[in-house]
């Protein structure tokens, strides 16, 4: 077994690759995986000849070829592969027979929002275990099965009763003839049922839960086949690289194009200036506000290709009037302004319940910390970039969206083009985490291409453009106070938020700490904004990563100082939590992770439990435990064990795909609590690549993550496994640190913190 | 400007531009082969890795001027039909989440095997140092020793 880099905040490794030659590998084992699939352009076209559409959701093709349209991007989350399984467990169709694209949201607007209309639907991102979407396509493959049914049974004159519907095949039970379900798609598909049939009850299941399929969009990406949104090519297409002002919010003054126009293949330099009017030809109602894409001022190279777009740019003289965002001097000027506000109760009252204040007063123990944690970018490995054409009647746009809809709504006000010349195709999507929500990049994308109109233009943000003009995770402070009850565990809290503008409150007001009904009796919760320029977006459980931090190091405190072990003291606490989910979890980890096991100076253990997406009730969203267990030696450097974690979800339908998704979430909590922290200079963020932002590589992660299953209650619900993974593992690794050498870090990055001891 | 000859996945190009562009964009916008991404163009995230004459390189360091000559191989030529073992364990092993920083990773660990048919945990840590924001490492390194063991067997 190798042994892993350790981490410390002088020296994280960069390595270079570099490899001798050797034999060429040949050896043929098959080809493509055989499964479910999606097409290298996975955005919906019209449909083939022949091709029966049950549903806006559902075509069945003569050669069987079932159709499963989706409305999630899939940003590497499994959707896609979700949703093919919901259809193959009612539809009793072959698992290799299914494909995927995604729906139309121009065809969305035009047949009066069939993909969008109702409850979860109307949202073209986020979970695809939302209850209604699971019951969608599970209803929606029931009544296609039963069409096929009651077609064979008119072909064959019989009673539908005596038909069976399995692997895409029909079967007349007596006389044992078979069809196809192409054979008899566009029959079925004209069929008008008297009742929609039900689908089986859960415990019939046979795929769903049961199965394990990897995503389906994995042989497409291993021949490196996926069209992600950099990777679209139309006739005479040209490249654009931008530029937007520095400091959010500040202006372009002046630039000279003349200096850069006769290099070599350059076609022109684009200005976009938010204050030009845009007046759209129709009310838009977009699913978020309009105004969190709004357009920033920015210059545009375009060119024959990106190279040569991106060397002029360079090249091209440019003056900023930096506006109010520069009065921000720097990373300690804000983070002062945020501690400072934290000094009294703030503005909002987020939620007060029973009588803090005064219990405050009485109480015999009181601990008290402040906390702070910073600006963070999502870094998606695909950088921003979008490809748009706009005719004077129509605009195209192709887009690595994190919300299709919201981007044709997007494009719409851009160009003020109604809806339905507004045709948005998804493609696939170099990872998001809430990065490509709002928009704002397909607003940019769209307003250099309307400059250009008639032509299609890729404009590429490098990674510094990127990284400079994320929509950050916003910088968030809290002082929090407990006074103990006799029991030791906090009767009275009070915490006061402070946050960059952006900020979520999301766990700090409606945990189960502190939401009616909570676990403390007594709660005072305030926020404050600061008057900030960064611009800020969802960041992977938005504010919960913030808030759990703060909150699970906050109870380690509490625990230390009521003398008690801190993973019985959240048993005790979240006994009085009407969720077993909470025990259980714990539970899983105390005994997977050997919780309480000697360890040698140096060496220790850190738990913390956090949930994502209950707002504030029990038996909701997804609840996640963890065990880190750290050594830190003499010089300071961190090396992480083992991150064991147990989660509750309810229930679960691809077990292997969870452990994906949260063995990919605790690595992501590592990054943004050991690693990342976006530093501001007279305005400007300072970091632009992965030299200056640095991430874990292979050699830096634990060598033992382990997901354990053995926390889920089996409540009713399907909850997301996503985002909740990013809250605990931070506090459960700070609780650690602190175990191990006494040292408590209320700040992120870790790597800012001297962690040496003798 | 002077076009430089090389070779892609076997077959002979010719490409006339800017001798300074970099391989990653003359196989992207050039050559219109997308499977090469580009991640950080500084040489950090390795997602543009390809072999040039069998080593892996970052293609967003390797100028086109550089080239001349060489045998540069893309994702897109790793195999006959995407059954090299590792992108067959990627299926298998549901390795990729949203891929797009996977054809480097593919393309570093597959120069790996070939160096080192037995490669280590610290091999691959060495070797396969590419940035995976979406945190596939612990499967990266499961499939690239499975793999190790199904062409050594």
């Amino acid at each position: 077994m190798g042994t892993q880099r350790k981490i410390s905040r002088r020296q994280f490794v960069v390595s270079t690759a570099a490899v001798g030659g050797g034999m060429a590998i040949g050896i043929a084992v098959g080809g493509d995986a055989l499964a479910a699939y999606a097409d290298r352009n996975p955005w919906q076209l019209p449909d083939k000849a022949g091709v029966a559409e049950f549903t806006p959701w559902l075509t069945i093709g003569p050669d069987d070829i079932v159709t499963v349209r989706v409305a999630n991007p899939d940003i590497g989350n499994g959707i896609i592969t979700k949703h093919a399984m919901t259809v193959t467990e009612e539809l009793e169709c072959d698992w290799n027979k299914v494909k995927v694209e995604f729906a139309s949201v121009n065809r969305d607007y035009l047949e009066k929002g069939i993909y969008s209309t109702g409850g979860p639907l109307s949202y073209f991102s986020g979970r695809s275990t939302a209850p209604g979407r699971q019951q969608l396509y599970l209803q929606v493959a029931a009544s296609a099965r039963e069409r096929l049914k009651l077609a064979a049974a008119q072909t064959w004159n019989v009673p539908v009763g005596e038909i069976e519907a399995k692997k895409s095949v029909l079967t007349h039970r007596s006389s044992g003839r078979t069809l196809r379900y192409g054979e008899v798609a566009s029959r079925a598909a004209a069929i008008k049922l008297d009742a929609e049939p039900k689908p089986k009850p859960e415990s019939e299941w046979t795929f769903l839960g049961k199965a394990s399929p990897a995503k389906i969009q994995i042989p497409l990406i291993t021949k490196g086949a996926a069209t992600f949104g950099m990777d679209v090519r139309q006739p005479n297409m040209l490249y654009a690289a931008l530029l937007q002002s520095p400091v959010h919010g500040g202006k372009l003054k002046s630039h000279d194009a003349d200096k850069i126009k006769n290099m070599p293949g350059v076609r022109g330099v684009i200005v976009v200036d938010p204050s030009e009017p845009r007046r759209p030809a129709q009310e838009l109602k977009s699913p978020f506000p309009l105004g969190l894409s709004a357009a920033q001022h920015g210059v545009a190279v375009i060119a024959d290709h990106y190279w040569q777009a991106k060397r002029a740019l360079d090249a091209l003289p440019v003056e900023w009037d930096d506006g109010p965002g520069a009065q921000w001097k720097s990373t300690e000027q804000l983070n002062k302004a945020a501690y400072d506000a934290l000094q009294k109760e703030g503005s909002k009252i987020e939620k007060s319940r029973g009588n803090a204040v005064e219990l405050m007063a009485k109480a015999s123990k009181v601990v008290e910390a402040s906390y702070l944690t910073p600006y963070c970018d999502h870094v998606t490995m695909e950088p921003m970039n979008g490809t748009c054409i706009v005719t004077g009647d129509r605009v195209d746009l192709w887009h690595p969206s994190q919300h299709t809809l919201q981007a044709m709504y997007i494009a719409a006000e851009e160009t003020g083009l109604t809806l339905d010349k507004v045709h948005v195709h998804q493609t696939w999507v170099g990872s998001a985490f809430g990065r490509r929500v709002y928009g704002d990049d397909a607003r940019m994308v769209v307003a250099v291409a309307k400059k250009m109109p008639g032509r299609p233009i890729q404009v590429i943000w490098s990674r510094e453009e990127s990284i400079r003009q994320g929509r950050f995770r916003a910088l968030m402070a809290a002082k929090i106070k407990a006074g103990l009850g006799p029991d030791g565990l906090p009767m009275a809290w009070i915490a006061y938020a402070s946050g960059g503008k952006g900020f979520s409150m999301r766990g700090m007001h409606d945990g189960a700490y502190a939401t009616d009904g909570g676990v403390i009796p007594n709660v005072l919760v305030t926020s404050e904004t600061l008057n900030t320029h960064i611009l800020t977006g969802p960041y992977r459980g938005p504010g919960y990563n913030s808030s759990a931090f703060f909150i699970e190091t906050f109870t380690d405190e509490c625990a230390l100082a009521a003398g008690i072990d801190p993973l019985e003291y959240r048993l005790r606490l979240y006994a009085k939590w009407p969720d077993e989910g909470y025990t259980k979890c714990l539970k899983e980890v105390q005994a997977k992770s050997s919780w309480g096991k000697a360890l040698p100076k140096g060496m220790g253990q850190g738990v913390a439990i956090s949930n994502w997406g209950m707002a504030g009730k029990p038996e909701a969203g997804t609840t996640v435990a963890a065990v880190a267990t750290v050594e830190v030696s003499k010089k300071g450097e961190l090396l992480i064990h083992a991150i064991d974690v147990a989660f509750d979800t309810g229930r679960i339908v691809n077990q292997d795909e969870v452990a994906a998704q949260v063995e990919g979430g605790v690595i992501y909590g590592l990054n943004m609590t050991l690693n990342e922290g976006l530093n501001v200079k007279d305005g400007r963020i300072v970091e632009g690549n992965y030299d200056e932002y640095p991430m874990l590589r292979i050699g830096d992660i634990p060598k033992k993550i382990n997901v354990h299953f053995g926390g889920l209650s089996n409540h009713g619900r399907f909850g997301e496994i996503g985002e909740p993974p990013v809250g605990p593992i931070g506090p459960a690794v700070g609780n650690a640190i602190f175990r191990a050498i006494g040292k408590r870090l209320r700040t992120t990055p870790f790597r800012e913190h001297d962690l040496s001891w003798s | 400007m002077a076009a430089v000859s090389f070779k892609v996945n076997g077959k002979p190009v010719s490409v006339d531009a800017d001798p300074s562009t970099p391989m990653l964009w003359v196989l992207r916008d050039h050559l219109g082969m997308t499977g090469t991404k580009y991640g950080c163009g500084v040489a950090q995230c390795g997602t543009c890795t390809v072999h040039m004459n069998g080593d892996p390189v970052r293609s967003c360091q390797v100028p086109l001027e550089s080239a001349s000559g060489a045998e540069i191989t893309t994702i897109e030529g790793l195999s006959a039909s995407n059954n090299h073992p590792l992108q067959q364990l990627w299926s298998e092993l549901n390795v990729a989440q949203c891929g797009y920083c996977q054809a480097g990773v593919l393309m570093a660990a597959a120069a790996l095997l070939k160096a080192k048919p037995t490669p280590t945990d610290d091999d691959i840590d060495t070797y396969v140092n590419n940035i995976c924001r979406c945190g596939t490492y612990p499967r990266v390194r499961d499939a690239i020793h499975k793999a190790a063991r199904q062409l050594r067997s």
